[in-house]
C-alpha cells in the first residue's frame, strides 16, 4: 500500500516536472532555428510561477463553469497521468480499458473548456470551442482507429501492454503497422495538443487560433492550471508515443528510464523542428490532416489484420 | 421466474399471464423511476395550463400510458401484449396532441399514429408467425419452440421494423422528432425515456424467444445501430430547436443500445459468453442510464421552455444566471449523456465498449471487422455528442442573453420541477461512481437473453472498480487545486468582476448580447464536413452593391429518410388511394356496406 | 532485409495516400519523386546477397528516370506555362481520402485470393502494389488537371512495377513490360508538355496569360 502511495506521488512529481521541461525544448530548439538563443529551459517554470502569484479577473458574464474549467483541465490531466506509463515500467493505474477512461477523461476537459469559452460570451472564444469541438471529432476517430489497431497487435487493451511497455511489440513481425500508428499517433500529438501546422501556440492573431483563444479570457492562477494542464497533456501523448517507437530494453531500470528521457526529449526536438520549418494549415484543411491520421491508422489496422 | 399472476380472459388466444423475469426488471426499474419522476414534475410544469385547459383528460391518458408501460414490460401472452401495444399508442398519440390548437402538434401526432400502425402490422405478422410455428400463445411455450432459420430470419426482420419503428431505428425514425417536441416536457420525457424502450424491449423478447438467430442478424443490428447514432447526433447537431434536438438524441442513443444488443447478438451466434453478457448487458444497463438523463435533460429543457417562451437555441443565452439550480443539473444530464466519466453515461458505453474490443480479438474475421467499425461509430458518437451539448449548454445557459423576455423576469422553476431533476441527476453520479450493483444486475439480465447465467463477470467489475477510485483521485485532485487556488487568491486584493474583455472590441462595456457566437455557427463546421450524408441547406445573399441593405442567413439539417424516403411514399399511397375511390365516399353507410359485406364474407368462409 | 522491403511498401503506399490528400501540384510531384525514390531501392533489398548487373541496372534506371528525371520535366513542365495552380480534384480531397483508404482494403482483400507462382520476399508486396494501381487509378479518374492525371497514371505504373518486382525471377516478361511503360510515359509527358505550351500561346495575349503569370 505504502509501495504505491510513494509510485502513485513519484509519477505524478515526475510528470509535474518533465511537462513545462517539454514546453521548454521546443521552445529552445524553436529560437535556435530563428536564429536566437532562445529562452532559458526552465522559462516555462517561471511563466507558471509568475501567473500563480497574480490576480485572477473574472468578467460578469461568467458562471461558475468559466471558474470549475481550470481545475477539471488540470486536475483531468494529471488524473490522467497515472494511466501513462512513463520510462519501462507499468503506469501506476493501468487496468484493462483504461485507454477508454483515457479517451473520456479528455473529453471530459474538452467539455469543460469549450464550455467555459462560450461562458465568456465572447465571438471569438466561441470561435475556437466550435473549432476544437469539430477537430476533436476527427481527432477522436483517429485516435481510436490508432487503438483499435494497437490492441489487434498486442492481443490486450490496457495503455501499457498496448504501446509495448509490459512486454515490447514486434517490430520484426509488426514492424510496418506500428510504422503507420506511429505515424499517425504523432499527427494526432501536434493536433490534439494544438501545435503547428494545425493551431499556432505562439500566435496573437485571434481568428486563426483554437486553443489559446479559448483561454483569452482566463487569467491568474486559471490560466496557470489551464497552461499546466496543457503541457502535461503534451508530455502524456508524447510519452505514449515514445515506447512504441524505441521498442528494446536493456533490463536495467537506469538505463530503460535514460532512453525513455531521450526519447521524450527527441519528441520534444521532433516537435520543435516541425513547427520551425512548417507553415500553419488553412484552417479548412486540418480536417484533412487529421484525416490522414485517420487513414494511416486505416492502413495500420489492414496490415495488422493481413499479418495476423 | 415464475408467472406472477395468470387468469383466463375472453378474448380468443387471449389471456391474463404476466410474469417478470430479469429483461422485464430491468425495464420496470426504468419505467417505474421515470413515470413517478414524470409524474411529479407534471403536476409542476401543467400549474402553467391551469384554468385555461381541462386537464382532466391530460391526467387520465398519462395514466393509462404509465398502466400500459408496466403491461407490455410484463405481459406473457402474445394478444395480451399487442392489445397493450395499441393501447399505449393511442394514449401516447393523446398525449402528444394536448397542445391541439397548434397545428403542428396535430400533424406530429398523426404522423406518430401513421408509423405505430404501420408498425404495429409487422409486428401481428410476426407474432402470428411466431405463434403459428410454436402452437402457443404463451411466450414461455413460444420460447421453448425450436425455430427453423428462415422463419427465425423473418421473425427478427419483422421485428426490426415492427419495434425498429417505435424504437426510432433510422430510416423509421420520423415521427420522433416531431412527436416528441410537441408534446409537454414531461410526456416528452416519458417518451424519450421509456416508450420508445419498449421496442428495444420487444428486439430483446424476440431475441430471447427465438433462441437461435441466423449470423447475420447480429450484423443487421449492429450496422443499424451504427446508422442511427452517427446519423442521429448529426441531425441533433444541425437542430435549432432544444427539444426536437433532444428528440434526435434519443435516436442517437437507441442506436448505441441496438449496437449492442446487436454486438451481444454476434457474441451469441459465435459462441463468445463474455462478448454476449457483455453486450446485452450494457446496451440494457444504457436503457436504464438514457431514461434517467433523457428525462433529466427535457426535464430541464421544459424549465427553460416554460421560463423564456421558446425553444429557440439562437434566441436564448445566461440562463444559467437566473434559473442557477436547473443550469447544475442540465450540466450533469449533459455530460452523462456525451458518456463522460464520473455519471452514468460513460458505465455502459464503457461496458459496451469493453465487449467491442473483446470481440475485436475473439472474433473471427468480419465479426471483427464490424466490432471496429462499432468501436470507431461509437468513438465519434461521443465526440458529436460532446460537441451537440457544449453547444446546448454554452447556448441556452451561458453567455449573456440573446434576445427578450427580460431577463430579471426569467425566474427558477418551482421545487415540484426541481425535485425530480435532483432525484435523476443524482442517480446519474450515483451509478457513475458506484455502478456495482448495477453492472452486475444488467449483466445478469443481458447473460439471461442469452438463456446462460452470467459468468466472468469480474472481467469488467475489476476495470470498474479502477474506474471509481480514479474518479475519486480525480475528484481530490480538482479539490485541491481548487484549496490551493483559494490560498493563492486570499493573500491577494479581491477584484471586481469586470466586463468581459473582449480584446477590447465594444470599449470596455463587454459583449454585445448579439455579437455572441450562435449554435449554428457552433456547428457549422461539422455541418459543413458532413454534408455529404446531411442534407444541409445554407442561404446566403450574395452581396453585389459596395453598401448592401438588409440581408439574412439560413441553414437547416433536413432529415433524409424524411423527405426522400416517406414523404414521397405518403404522397404515392395518397394519390393511390384516391385513383381506387373513384367516386370519394361521401356516406357513412358505403362504409357500414363494405363493413356488412366483409362480415358476410367471413361468414361465408367459416360456414363453408 | 525483409523488414526493409516492408517499411518501402508501407512508405510507397504512404505518398500515394499523401499525394490524395495535396493540393498543390508541386507537392503532388514532389510526393512522386520521394515514392519513386523509394521504389528505387527495392530491388537493392530484393536480392541483397546476390545483386546482379539486371537488379543494378534496374534500380538506377527508376532512380535516375522517375525520381530525377520526370518530376524534373514536369517541373518544367509547369514552370513553363507558369501554372502554379492547386489541383482541382472532382470530389473533395476528404471523401477521396476515404475511397482511398477502403480502396486499399480492397487491395488486401484482393490480395488474399491472389496465388502467385513462387513465394516473394514480402507478403506485403502484392497488396502494396495493387493498392498503389488503384489510387493511382483514382487520381486520374478524379483529377480535372491534365498534369496531375499524368502523375496518377505515373504512380499506377509504380505500381505495376512493384508488383513486376514481385515476380522478378518467375516473369521476366513483366520487366519488359513495365520498362516498356516507362519509355511510353516518357512520351506521354512530352505529349503534354508541348499541348501545354501550345495552350498557352494559343491564348489570346494579355489577359490570361499575363494574369496567370502575376497568380502564381
Amino acid at each position: 500500500m505504502l509501495m504505491m502511495v510513494f509510485d502513485v506521488c513519484s509519477h505524478g512529481l515526475l510528470v509535474l516536472v518533465l511537462a513545462p521541461l517539454f514546453v521548454g525544448v521546443i521552445a529552445r530548439v524553436k529560437a535556435r532555428f530563428a536564429g536566437r538563443t532562445g529562452p532559458s529551459l526552465l522559462q516555462p517554470f517561471f511563466d507558471l510561477r509568475r501567473l500563480f502569484f497574480k490576480n485572477s479577473v473574472y468578467s460578469r458574464t461568467t458562471t461558475w463553469v468559466f471558474r470549475a474549467a481550470p481545475l477539471v483541465v488540470f486536475a483531468a490531466m494529471l488524473a490522467l497521468s497515472l494511466l501513462v506509463p512513463l520510462g519501462i515500467s507499468r503506469a501506476p493505474a493501468a487496468f484493462t480499458g483504461d485507454i477508454l477512461w483515457l479517451a473520456a477523461m479528455l473529453g471530459l476537459a474538452r467539455f469543460f473548456m469549450i464550455t467555459a469559452a462560450l461562458d465568456t460570451g465572447f465571438s471569438m472564444e466561441g470561435m475556437g470551442a466550435s473549432r476544437e469541438a469539430f477537430f476533436a471529432c476527427l481527432g477522436e476517430l483517429a485516435l481510436f482507429m490508432n487503438f483499435i489497431t494497437l490492441a489487434l497487435l498486442a492481443h490486450g487493451f490496457s495503455l501499457s501492454g498496448m504501446i509495448g511497455v509490459d512486454a515490447p511489440l514486434s517490430w520484426e513481425h509488426a514492424g510496418p503497422a506500428l510504422l503507420l500508428v506511429a505515424a499517425s499517433l504523432f499527427i494526432v500529438l501536434l493536433a490534439e495538443n494544438c501545435r503547428i501546422p494545425v493551431d499556432d501556440p505562439d500566435t496573437h492573431l485571434e481568428l486563426t487560433m483554437i486553443h489559446e483563444v479559448m483561454i483569452l479570457e482566463h487569467s491568474g492562477i486559471d490560466l496557470a492550471y489551464m497552461l499546466y494542464g496543457a503541457a502535461v497533456k503534451l508530455l502524456l501523448f508524447a510519452a505514449i508515443l515514445v515506447p512504441l517507437v524505441i521498442p528494446f530494453r536493456t533490463g536495467y531500470p537506469p538505463v530503460d528510464m535514460g532512453i525513455f528521457l531521450g526519447g521524450v526529449t527527441g519528441m520534444a526536438v521532433l516537435v520543435g523542428v516541425v513547427e520551425s520549418v512548417m507553415a500553419r494549415l488553412r484552417l479548412n484543411r486540418v480536417r484533412n490532416f487529421l484525416l490522414i491520421a485517420f487513414v494511416l491508422a486505416f492502413f495500420a489496422f489492414i496490415v495488422g489484420l493481413w499479418r495476423m | 421466474m415464475g408467472t406472477l399472476f395468470q387468469s383466463a380472459w375472453q378474448v380468443p388466444f387471449g389471456a391474463f399471464t404476466f410474469r417478470i423475469d430479469l429483461l422485464s426488471a430491468v425495464f420496470l426499474v426504468a419505467i417505474t423511476l421515470l413515470v413517478v419522476c414524470a409524474g411529479i414534475y407534471g403536476a409542476g410544469y401543467m400549474r402553467a395550463y391551469a384554468g385555461k385547459k381541462p386537464l382532466g383528460p391530460h391526467i387520465f391518458f398519462y395514466i393509462v400510458l404509465a398502466l400500459v408501460l408496466v403491461v407490455i414490460a410484463t405481459a406473457s401472452n402474445v394478444v395480451l401484449f399487442l392489445g397493450a401495444w395499441e393501447i399505449m399508442s393511442i394514449a401516447t398519440y393523446l398525449l402528444i396532441v394536448f397542445n391541439d390548437e397548434d397545428p403542428a402538434a396535430r400533424k406530429a401526432g398523426f404522423l406518430y399514429l401513421v408509423m405505430a400502425h404501420g408498425g404495429t402490422f409487422c409486428l401481428f405478422l410476426m407474432f402470428l408467425l411466431m405463434a403459428h410455428t410454436a402452437g402457443s400463445m404463451d411466450f414461455d411455450m413460444i420460447a421453448r419452440a425450436q425455430f427453423p432459420p428462415v422463419i427465425a430470419g423473418t421473425v427478427f426482420l419483422l421485428a426490426m421494423v415492427g419495434f425498429g419503428v417505435k424504437a426510432g431505428f433510422i430510416p423509421g425514425h420520423i415521427w420522433l422528432p416531431h412527436a416528441h417536441p410537441a408534446a409537454p416536457s414531461h410526456v416528452s420525457a416519458l417518451l424519450s425515456g421509456v416508450a420508445i424502450k419498449t421496442g428495444i424491449y420487444g428486439i430483446c423478447r424476440v431475441i430471447w424467444m427465438t433462441g437461435g438467430l441466423p449470423e447475420w442478424c447480429g450484423y443487421v443490428l449492429v450496422l443499424t445501430g451504427v446508422v442511427s447514432g452517427v446519423m442521429g447526433v448529426l441531425y441533433a447537431l444541425g437542430q435549432h430547436e432544444l427539444k426536437k434536438l433532444l428528440a434526435y438524441h434519443s435516436i442517437e442513443n437507441i442506436g448505441i443500445i441496438a449496437l449492442g444488443l446487436g454486438s451481444g447478438l454476434l457474441g451469441r451466434s459465435y459462441h463468445d459468453p463474455l462478448l454476449t453478457m457483455l453486450g446485452f448487458g450494457g446496451a440494457l444497463l444504457h436503457v436504464v442510464n438514457h431514461s434517467i438523463f433523457k428525462g433529466l435533460l427535457f426535464f430541464g429543457a421544459g424549465a427553460v421552455i416554460q421560463k423564456a417562451h421558446t425553444g429557440a437555441l439562437d434566441r436564448l443565452g445566461g440562463m444559467a444566471k437566473n434559473m442557477p439550480v436547473t443550469a447544475a443539473l442540465f450540466l450533469v444530464g449533459a455530460v452523462s449523456i456525451c458518456g463522460l466519466p464520473l455519471f452514468n453515461g460513460f458505465v455502459s458505453e464503457f461496458i459496451i465498449f469493453f465487449g467491442l474490443f473483446h470481440g475485436l480479438g475473439h472474433l473471427p474475421l468480419p465479426g471483427a471487422v464490424v466490432c471496429g467499425l462499432a468501436i470507431l461509430a461509437l468513438a465519434l458518437m461521443g465526440a458529436l455528442a460532446l460537441a451537440c451539448f457544449t453547444k446546448v449548454y454554452g447556448t441556452v445557459f451561458l453567455g449573456e442573453p440573446r434576445s427578450l423576455p427580460a431577463p430579471e423576469r426569467v425566474h427558477e422553476v418551482s421545487v415540484w420541477m426541481i425535485v425530480p431533476m435532483m432525484v435523476l441527476a443524482g442517480l446519474c453520479l450515483v451509478i457513475g461512481v458506484l455502478p456495482q450493483p448495477w453492472v452486475r444486475l444488467t449483466l445478469a439480465a443481458g447473460a439471461y437473453i442469452a438463456r446462460a447465467l452470467p459468468s466472468g463477470v469480474e472481467n469488467v467489475l475489476a476495470p470498474l472498480a479502477m474506474v471509481t477510485g480514479m474518479a475519486a483521485i480525480f475528484l481530490v485532485l480538482a479539490f485541491v487545486l481548487a484549496a490551493l487556488r483559494r490560498l493563492a487568491l486570499s493573500g491577494l486584493r479581491p477584484m471586481a468582476l469586470v466586463p468581459t474583455w473582449n480584446c477590447g472590441f465594444s470599449g470596455g462595456t463587454g459583449v454585445a448580447p448579439r455579437f455572441q457566437y450562435t449554435a449554428s455557427s457552433f456547428a457549422r463546421p461539422v455541418m459543413e464536413f458532413a454534408k455529404g450524408v446531411l442534407l444541409f441547406r445554407r442561404q446566403a445573399p450574395s452581396i453585389a452593391a459596395d453598401f448592401p441593405g438588409k440581408a439574412d442567413l439560413h441553414s437547416s439539417v433536413h432529415d433524409a429518410s424524411e423527405s426522400m424516403l416517406f414523404y414521397p411514399l405518403f404522397r404515392r399511397l395518397t394519390s393511390l388511394s384516391r385513383r381506387i375511390d373513384i367516386n370519394r365516399i361521401r356516406y357513412t353507410q358505403t362504409y357500414l356496406m363494405y363493413i356488412f359485406v366483409f362480415l358476410l364474407v367471413l361468414l361465408v368462409w367459416k360456414l363453408k | 532485409m525483409t523488414a526493409w522491403i516492408d517499411a518501402s511498401c508501407i512508405l510507397i503506399v504512404f505518398f500515394a495516400l499523401a499525394m490524395l490528400a495535396t493540393h498543390r501540384l508541386i507537392g503532388v510531384i514532389q510526393l512522386f519523386a520521394a515514392q519513386a525514390f523509394v521504389l528505387g531501392f527495392v530491388p537493392f533489398f530484393l536480392h541483397a546477397h546476390d545483386l546482379s548487373g539486371r537488379d543494378i541496372t534496374l534500380a538506377l534506371g527508376t532512380l535516375v528516370l522517375k525520381a530525377g528525371l520526370v518530376p524534373y520535366i514536369l517541373f518544367w513542365a509547369i514552370r513553363r506555362v507558369s501554372m502554379r495552380s492547386e489541383i482541382k480534384p472532382i470530389i473533395g480531397v476528404g471523401a477521396s481520402l476515404i475511397f482511398g483508404a477502403l480502396l486499399i482494403a480492397g487491395a488486401f482483400w484482393v490480395s488474399l485470393s491472389l496465388k502467385l507462382p513462387g513465394k516473394p520476399l514480402s507478403d506485403l508486396i502484392l497488396p502494396c502494389s495493387l493498392a498503389t494501381v488503384l489510387l493511382g487509378f483514382m487520381i486520374m479518374v478524379t483529377r480535372t488537371l491534365a498534369v496531375a492525371q499524368v502523375l496518377g497514371y505515373l504512380m499506377m505504373e509504380n505500381g505495376i512495377f512493384l508488383f513486376g518486382l514481385s515476380l522478378f525471377d518467375a516473369m521476366p516478361v513483366i520487366m519488359e513490360m513495365g520498362i516498356l511503360l516507362d519509355i511510353f510515359v516518357a512520351v506521354f509527358i512530352m505529349a503534354i508538355v508541348v499541348n501545354h505550351i501550345n495552350e498557352a500561346f494559343e491564348r489570346s495575349p494579355g489577359s490570361n496569360r499575363g494574369k496567370m503569370g502575376e497568380s502564381g
